[in-house]
This record gives structure tokens, sequence and C-alpha cells, in this order.
């Protein structure tokens, strides 16, 4: 079987229904879901987690997991806002300095987490801690408005009638998944997050593998906070909270496993669209922030239970996805028999 | 306590058939188990014997077949429900925790309680001293297990069963990870528990083993019972027949390939891990086995070869060069593999098809460009697949879903892949059959007629006389004493490894 097809067969599937799932009831609930304005909307919205799904995919799949991200996307915003407002640094100047930055974040993350054998978990609550105080400190509480007006076209421009957003997401993700499938590196994270002794002794070098991941998340954490700069056209300590959780719900619900190998990042995708789409549910049925907060929450528990049940779930999944694209099998002639008129 | 022909046996399975998504493990087995006799259950990798056992023990639930007690019977949905009915079992894979003590372990779930309802450890110490007492074994019951080496895991899983209430007790390759003299203390107990009355299945590929113990025998090929026969009926050669369907002529198909050419030469190398000033040369195209009792220090020195320990004294060199490895991935650049001894937790990826799990020790050979290519590494797996005679589900499924042999099978595949020079093989054979066995020692010699050397650890030691050209005794982490494989037999061997003798010439590392 065909390499692609058989990783949708059995992995993409699962993603793609809760998907249809949470369109299907979304739309049942209001019929304000289903107009090009709000799905356009719900595209835009999604970039920012989108791509820091991205991230918590790596570090994620790696056996690590990095809960710094909604931080670092609040601190490259208002770094992001002060270097281009107040400094007059040229925007592409600022953001590629903002990348760096967020490279920067994910190393520190990533060091502390292999070299300095601290668990990820804790390594990125702490840091999760510190870049937003950080953020806090530099602006000193208050958002920084109008930061550009260069910023603006970054995010709400369209190239060949698509969006921008949703080509920086799709580029990313191609680049991703030509990554994760087709180079050595992404495949020392498979091996690493798989098994890491094995890995080692097989000459893979662990703790680089997982820096990687971690400086890679950081960087991507940054990209989504220079989008929410843009979007907005200023930078808040107060943005990106709960990005972290999103960004991770999305790398679960694409069925990558917290124990580290599993997972794909074309699933992600789906798990960030979910996630996307439950919200816009909830924005459009006025559900106050507190139950969004809440449903998320039983989104992640759900979605990894379904994680921990998933040898029997991917069998079912690819069983329905039988239904549309049937294995190549031959008939059965029992059934053939049946067919027979009697005589 | 025996069976008279008149009762019902202890256990009788009828017809048990299993499939798990597609593959027919079982086909409709039928096997008793009675009162005071060790039935050993054999077969080639995969022929379904652990699935047949894990029915009894409540892991598994049989697709159609049944399972009489007493000739009443029984459907168990859960392992307690079977070690209730008097099953106790010791798994192929561990079933250890390796955070917990010895003694946690071997009392896990039914610990001494205190008249407070509070843990009892003092009678739990004492109660797993007395557990161990009979394995003759130095442990204490408070080292915590992953500490542990695997033989001393594998002697704590039989005696955590052994404490075990019960009449009948299954063993599934209890003996794949000890040494001959662990094996032979085991093998009395076994025949001391029999004659109390227990029933036992005993399942093993060491053929000798069995012969010493067994008083039945049953062969399963591809799931399907070919025979079940008193085991006095049968001779060695008869048996491996019926597991390979082929009558095999030699055992150990030595080709003698060492050149003159020194390959590895190691001079007083100690480490911080145990080794102490070990020197030993390695001829090109040699076998350099190392004997030795079961954490004497062979592993430490595989390990510090490969790069996994850091050296405190000595020098290595490497086809003339001296080396000094820091890590694997630098080992295994200079062209040294390691082979380890446990597969499941340093060998395997469970998240990766053969494949994958092959390739992953030179994917640089699979690039085109900058990427890899999949179709490539499908190729590789499919070579060293039908090369090594593994199942060819294996290029689909994940390596969790195959048998213990299967599994060696791959993680001998990825260093045959990544062309090693000098390969070094911490019990290769361990857990696999006789078949796959062969395919090692082939392997073997067709790798050292390229000139590769190999350094082997085996406590199996008929495999390491035969398939070593030299063999180096190991004594807490110090080589002992160095001779030619044929000048030296199974007993000299054991008798200079646990000290009752320090070789008669001096140790010398001249081959
Ligand atoms: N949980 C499982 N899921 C899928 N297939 C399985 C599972 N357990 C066993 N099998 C398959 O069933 C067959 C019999 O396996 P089993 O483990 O019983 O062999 P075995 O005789 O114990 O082999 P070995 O000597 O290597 O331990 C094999 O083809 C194996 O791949
Ligand atoms: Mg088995």
């Amino acid at each position: 079987m065909n390499g692609v097809a058989k990783l949708f067969r059995s992995q993409v599937i699962g993603p793609l229904l809760a998907l249809l799932l949470a369109v299907v009831i979304v739309s049942l609930t209001t019929n304000r879901f289903m107009t090009g304005q709000n799905l356009s909307n719900v595209m835009l919205q999604v970039s920012s987690v989108a791509i820091a799904a991205i991230g918590a995919t790596l570090v994620i799949l790696g056996g690590g997991i990095d809960l710094s991200s909604g931080a670092i996307v609040a601190l490259t915003a208002c770094v992001g806002a002060i270097l281009i407002k107040t400094n007059g640094l040229p925007v592409w100047l600022g953001i590629a300095l903002l990348l760096l930055l967020g490279a920067g974040l994910g190393f520190v993350n990533g060091f502390l987490s292999t070299y300095g054998r601290i668990p990820s978990f804790i390594v990125t609550l702490a840091t999760m801690g510190v870049i937003r105080g950080l953020a806090f400190l530099i602006t000193g509480g208050t958002p920084i408005m109008s930061v550009s007006k260069d910023l603006e076209p970054l995010f709400y421009g369209s190239f060949l009638g698509l969006p921008l957003p949703l080509i920086y997401v799709i580029v990313l993700y191609v680049l991703t998944f030509i990554f994760l499938r087709y180079t050595i590196a992404g495949r020392a994270i498979y091996a690493v997050g798989g098994n890491e002794s094995a890995a080692r002794l097989s000459g893979v070098r662990v703790n680089q593998t997982r820096l990687v991941t971690f400086v890679l998340a950081g960087t991507m954490s940054a990209l989504a906070g220079v989008l929410t700069m843009a979007r907005l056209n200023s930078g808040s300590p107060n943005y990106g909270v709960g990005t972290e959780l999103q960004a991770i719900a999305a790398a679960v619900i694409g069925g990558a496993s917290l124990a580290g190998g599993h997972g794909n990042i074309i699933s992600t995708l789906f798990g960030a669209l979910t996630v996307a789409v439950v919200q816009n549910g909830l924005n459009l049925n006025i559900v106050p922030a507190a139950w969004q907060d809440i449903t998320l929450g039983a989104i992640i528990v759900l979605a990894v239970g379904l994680d921990m049940w998933r040898a029997s779930i991917s069998q079912r999944t690819s069983k329905i996805f039988d239904l549309f694209v049937p294995r190549r099998s031959p008939p059965k002639p029992a059934s053939g028999e049946r067919m027979q008129p009697e005589r | 306590m025996m069976d008279t022909p008149t009762s019902p046996p202890l256990w009788e399975l009828r017809d048990i058939k299993k499939s798990f998504y597609g593959t027919q493990a079982l086909k409709g087995v039928s096997f008793t188990a009675r009162r005071g006799e060790i039935h050993a259950l054999l077969g080639e990798n995969g022929s379904g014997k652990s699935t047949l056992i894990k029915c009894l023990a409540g892991v598994h639930q049989p697709d159609s077949g049944e399972m009489l007690l007493n000739g009443r019977p029984v459907t168990f949905h859960h392992p307690m429900e079977a070690r209730a009915h008097g099953v106790a079992t010791i798994f192929q894979e561990f079933s250890l925790v390796p955070t917990l003590t010895v003694a946690e372990n071997i009392f896990l779930g039914r610990q001494p309680r205190r008249s407070t309802r509070l843990i009892d450890w003092d009678t739990m110490r004492v109660e797993t001293a007395r557990v161990l007492q009979p394995l003759e074994i130095q442990l204490d019951p408070e080292a915590i297990v992953k500490n542990l080496s695997v033989a001393e895991q594998q002697l704590v899983e039989i005696a955590k069963a052994i404490s075990l209430e019960s009449t009948l007790l299954i063993m599934d390759e209890p003996t794949a990870a000890l040494g001959l003299a662990e094996t032979e203390r085991l093998l009395r107990l076994i025949k001391r528990l029999a004659a109390q009355g227990k029933a036992v299945v005993y399942i093993s590929h060491r053929l000798d083993e069995v012969f010493e113990v067994a008083d039945i025998v049953t062969v399963l090929k591809d799931g399907n019972r070919i025979a079940t026969r008193p085991i006095h009926e049968l001779k060695m050669g008869d048996v491996v027949k019926m597991m390979v369907g082929v009558d095999i002529e030699q055992h150990y198909p030595k080709i003698h390939h060492t050149n003159p050419t020194p390959c590895l030469e190691v001079e007083g190398l100690s480490t911080a891990n145990g080794v102490h000033d070990v020197s030993f040369t390695i001829n090109a195209g040699e076998v350099f086995g190392l004997g030795g009792m079961v954490g004497s220090g062979r592993t430490e020195i595989a390990r510090a070869l490969f790069g996994l320990d850091r050296w405190t004294a000595g020098k290595v060199r490497l086809f003339g060069r001296e080396v000094q490895f820091k890590s694997p991935a630098e080992a295994i650049n200079n062209g040294v593999g390691l082979i380890p001894e446990n597969r499941k937790a340093d060998g395997l990826f469970f998240n990766f098809e053969a494949p994958r799990n092959i390739t992953i020790s030179r994917l640089a050979e699979m690039l085109r460009g900058p990427f890899l290519n999949p179709m490539r590494e499908m190729q590789a797996g499919q070579q060293y697949v039908s090369k090594l005679s593994i199942t060819p589900t294996a290029l689909e499924k994940s390596v969790k879903f195959l048998s213990g042999g299967n599994q060696q099978k791959v993680v001998i595949a990825r260093w045959l892949f990544s062309q090693a020079r000098l390969l070094i093989l911490d019990e290769p054979t361990q857990g696999i059959d006789v078949g796959a066995k062969l395919d090692v020692y082939h392997v073997i010699n067709e790798l050292t007629g390229l000139g590769i050397s190999i350094l082997l650890i085996s406590s199996d030691y008929p495999e390491l006389l035969a398939m070593s050209d030299r063999v180096a005794v190991v004594r807490d982490g110090h080589i002992l004493h160095i001779a030619e494989a044929g000048r030296l037999n199974e007993y000299e061997l054991l008798a200079i490894a646990s000290g009752a003798e320090t070789g008669s010439q001096p140790p010398t590392a001249a081959g």
C-alpha cells in the first residue's frame, strides 16, 4: 500500500471524522455557522493556534511537552510592538528578530529539559510564567496600540485570491510534513519519542534532537505571536492566553500520543480546525468565556481518553474508511454463491 | 499427587482457536497439563506458544474451544481470575514494575498487611528472602528492579510466580536471559515443584534443557499442534524436525574466517562502571567470545566499547588508529554496532514497522538528495526481512506485534544494514528458535567472511564455544583467561567463570 494512503487509512481518518462531527454539531445549533463570512473568520482565527500546534506536535512527538507557547505569543507581540513602534525598526527586521527571540526561548526550554535533565513539563511551566511576566514588565501592563500601518496587510492581505494566513498555514504544514516524513532529523524525532534508549544505541543524538523540537516550537510560537500582532496591529501581554492548551489539544485530537513517537502533522491540522470550530460554535451561541474553557478542557480529556483506546478505535475507523475507499481484496466466493438463483 | 489415568487432568484445553486482526495464531490446539508433570511446549518463533498459554493465563480469550479445569469448563476474562484458579504465569515479556523494589514487585497487589491495614514491610522483607532462597540468588529485597541486570530481573519474575499459591505453573522462556548456573538451579527447582504435585508448562528454545527437565512434549507449528509425545520416545533431532519441518544436520555451522590483521586492540581498559584493566585483541573476521556468569561484567565491557560508559584508563585502537568514544554515535560512525541484551527496552521502536527499525542506524544511506526515500527504505526492509527470514507482516505492522524471535531478528537486521565492521552481539540468540538461531549463525559466518569482527556475549555456553574463535572468561569486570574456543569445554568455562578455578594458563591476549 502506498505510504501516504496508509497514513490516511490509519491515522488521519479519526481526526477528520472529529472535525466533521464538530462541523455538523455546530451547524445544527446555529445557522450563522455555515456562512461564507463566518467560515473565513474561523479560518483567520485558527491560523495562530494552527501554527503554534505545529510546535506542540513536534515537541510531543519527541516525548516532551511545551506549555510556554502562549506566553511566547504574548512576549513576541509586545517586543515586536516596541521594536517597530517605539524604536522604529522596519517591519521585516522586527519580525526577523522576533523569530530569533522565539528560537532562543525554545532553546532555553530545550536546553534545560535535555542537558539540564529537568522534565519539560516543569521547565516550560516555569518559563511560561517567566516569559509572560517579562511581557508585562516591558509593557508596564498596558497594550501598545497602532504599531504600524505596514503590519495589517501581512494578515489581511491576500495572494492569488487566498487570504494570507491560510497560505502561511498551508506552507508551514507542508514544510513540516516534509520535514517529519522525509528528513533524517524528522525521523530522529519519532525515534527518540518511540524509544529513547534504542534511539541512543542506534546513534541518534537524543538531546540534540529534542533540543531541535523545542527550538522549532519556540519559533512557531513566535510566528503565531507575529500573526496576532499583525491581526490586531498591537501588542499586549494578555495575548495568547490559553494558546498552549489549544495547541496541545490540536495535537492530541490529531492523535499525537503524549508518550511520544506517535502522531502526524496533517492530523494536527484537523485537530486545530476542530478546536477552532468548537470555539466558534460556542461564540456564535454566546456561551460565556468560562464555559468555553471548560469545554476545551473536556475536549482535551476526551481526546487523551481516545488516545488511550486508540488501538481499537483506529481499527474501527479504518473500517469506516474502507466504506469509502474499499481495500482491494478478492471478492468472496461465498457471497457469490448465495447470489445464485435457486434452481 | 500424580494424576491417575482415571481422574481428569488438571487442565485440558480443547480445540483452542485464536486470531489477532487477521493473523490466526492458534488454529485449533488441544493441550493437557497434569499434576506432577512437566509439559514442554515447543515450536518456532510465532508458532503460537505464548498465545496458547496466555489463554490459560486469562490474558487472551480464545475465539472458540474449551478450557476444562478438573473436567469443568471455565472462562477467564482477566489474569486475576486465572490466578484465583491456581494458574501462576511467568510471561515472556517482563511484568515487573521497574521503579519498585524486588520485594514490592514480588508482593505486588497482595502485600502482607498489619492489623492496622497498613503494609507490613518486615514480613514482606522476610517473605521475599524466603521466596528467593530456593533460587539461590543473592538479591537485596530492597533493590530497585530497574537497576538489576536482565538475568536478575528474570529471577525476580520467577520468584514472583513461584511464591503464588498455584496448582499450575506456566513458564514462557524463563531461561532465555539466564546463564548456565542459574538455569541449572531453576531446572532443579522446577523438578522439585513437579514432584510436589504442581503441573508445569515449560516453554523454551533451548532443547537441551527441555530434554533435561520435561516429561512430555507438545510441538506447535503455525498455530497447529504437530504432536504430543512423552519425551523418552523422542530424540532431539526428531523435535527439531517437527518444529522446523526439515532436518537440521548441524547445530553450529561454524566457519573460521580469522585473518591476522588486528581489528580492535584494547589495552588496560577500565571504566567507572565496573570494567577493570581489560586487555584483548580481536582480529579481522574473528568471533571473540566473552563468557562468564551473569553479572560478571561482560555487558559492561560491551557498553564501554560502544561509548556508553566513560573510560577511566586504557587505550583502544580500531584498525590501528587510536579511538576514544564518548557516545554511541561516535562508535557507530567508526563502524561499531551493538545488539543490546534487552531488545524490548533498548532495541526496538514499537512506533515503527520493521523497515524503519532497520534503517535507523544508517539513515544517510536512504537519502536521495536531502530527502529520505520511503521506497528505498521499503526495499531495504524487504531485503533484510527475507535475508533473515523475518515474517513478511513485519513490513507493514509495528514490531510490537511480532513474536520474540522475529523482533530479535529485526534488531540484528539493523546492524547488518549499518555495515558495522565490529559488531558487539550481547545475547543475540536469546529467545529465538532453532531455525532462527541457525540463521543468526549463518549471518555470523557471512559477516566474518566479509572481514567483520564480532564480539559475542552469550550465556549459552555450547553456542559461545562453538561459534567463537577465541573465548575470554570474565569475572568481576576483569578478563581471567583467554583461550582458543576449541581448547575449552563448558565445564572448564563454568569453573573458571564461577571462581572455582582460575585458569590453567596465565591470561594472554595472543590468539
Ligand atoms: N497481541 C497480538 N496482536 C497481533 N498479533 C499477535 C499478538 N500476539 C501474537 N500475535 C501473532 O500471533 C502469532 C503467534 O505469536 P506467539 O507470540 O504466540 O508466538 P510464540 O510461539 O510465542 O513465538 P516466540 O517463540 O517468538 O515467543 C504471531 O504471528 C504473532 O505475530
Ligand atoms: Mg512466545
